[in-house]
């Protein structure tokens, strides 16, 4: 081989390192602040999770009694906060469902309500208008209901839901759900069976 | 020398294969590695251990054999390379789906994710498209750092 070709080969596997490295982002960006009503678990623990997720994407409905699971298993340990990314391309009740539970939110009851729309998903997803499953729902969880029509009827409410999905694409989230243990990114099934090791390096650290 | 139609063909396909292939390792590599992590182990077809250093070593391999191809460094090996590496892709999506995996389930994409049977189409032509990279392209390969290194 002749020095002209090694160099050039040398040069054809630098190229790409160095292109991505230089455009290769590995500071997510803040986290903005979520609301009380978002967030369950110890509020001084030492481990942070930030879920971003859709009510309408099948897996977040899947992996969602792996999260509750690990929020028992790690009691004291971890915090949740919840983080709306409808994916409005591709599910059209995304921005819908998003919008009840943030009026669930507005009365406190944020977790129920998104507990009963991850189990109720596929009853809701596939509707024009699911409008009277959401109505349902919060009688279940025992919403004042003329509040939360009212509430639904508001579009500033949608506010919160576009500034987190806002804040996912900042962080290059593309896919949901999409789990941040500390710093650590987490996507989809991976959290599964991942997501225990991944507190535990936390909390050791 | 006359440029004969085998030589702008061998260029379409040698630009394509080569082009795709650094495209599509650069979106991987850039992005968070986390997300193509979570693609593989919808395959459910590799040990976890393996799911974090292939995600980081795949992209790589597919620009570096994407940008032989592409310029014409070594043209028949790379275009060879790249043909294994579409084998590789087609036998992975294809066994996932024998075994009726929804590749969905590992998480939701957005509107920008191709279907999993578009991707096998759009694999099968650039593995016949590698392959006529190799018949085509004659060491020198034309338009190439093959022939501008001889």
């Amino acid at each position: 081989m002749n020095l002209k070709r090694l160099l050039t080969g040398s040069f054809l596997l630098l190229a790409p390192v160095i292109a991505v490295q230089s455009v290769k982002q590995t500071n997510w960006g803040p986290i903005l602040a979520a609301p009380q009503a978002r967030q369950k678990g110890d509020p001084n623990a030492k481990v942070v999770i930030v879920e971003y997720s859709d009510f309408q994407c099948p897996m977040c409905a899947r992996i969602d009694p792996t999260v509750r699971q690990l929020m028992d298993v790690y009691k004291g340990k971890t915090r949740l906060i919840y983080k709306y990314y409808p994916l409005t391309k591709i599910h059209q009740n995304a921005m819908n469902a998003a919008h009840a539970a943030e009026c669930a939110a507005a009365q406190n009851e944020f977790w129920p309500y998104h507990d009963r729309l991850f189990e109720t998903q596929a009853a809701w997803a596939p509707l024009q208008d699911p409008t009277t499953n959401f109505m349902a729902i919060a009688g279940e969880v025992k919403l004042d209901l003329s509040k939360f029509s009212a509430c639904r009827a508001d579009p500033s409410r949608e506010l919160p839901i576009m500034q987190d999905a806002k804040e996912a694409q900042d962080r290059q989230v593309s896919a949901t759900p999409t789990f941040f243990v500390g710093d650590e990114r987490l996507v989809g099934q991976v959290f599964a069976t991942d997501g225990a090791r991944t507190i535990d390096r936390e909390i050791r650290q | 020398m006359k440029i004969k139609p085998s030589d702008i063909v061998g260029l379409f396909a040698r630009v394509l294969v080569g082009g795709v292939l650094v495209y599509a390792g650069f979106l991987k590599a850039a992005g968070p590695s986390a997300e193509f992590a979570a693609a593989l182990a919808a395959y459910k077809l590799f040990p976890p251990f393996l799911i974090t250093p292939l995600s980081t070593l795949v992209p790589y391999v597919e620009m570096w054999v994407g940008l032989f191809v592409f310029t014409g460094f070594y043209t028949r090996y790379s275009s060879l390379a790249a043909a294994v590496l579409f084998t590789i892709f087609l036998s992975v999506l294809g066994s996932a789906l024998l075994r009726g995996i929804d590749l969905a389930s590992c998480g939701c994409f957005g509107a920008d994710m191709l279907s999993p049977h578009r991707t096998l189409a759009m694999d099968t032509v650039l593995f016949v498209l590698s392959l006529t990279t190799h018949k085509l392209n004659r060491y020198p390969t034309r338009w190439s750092l093959d022939q501008a290194l001889l």
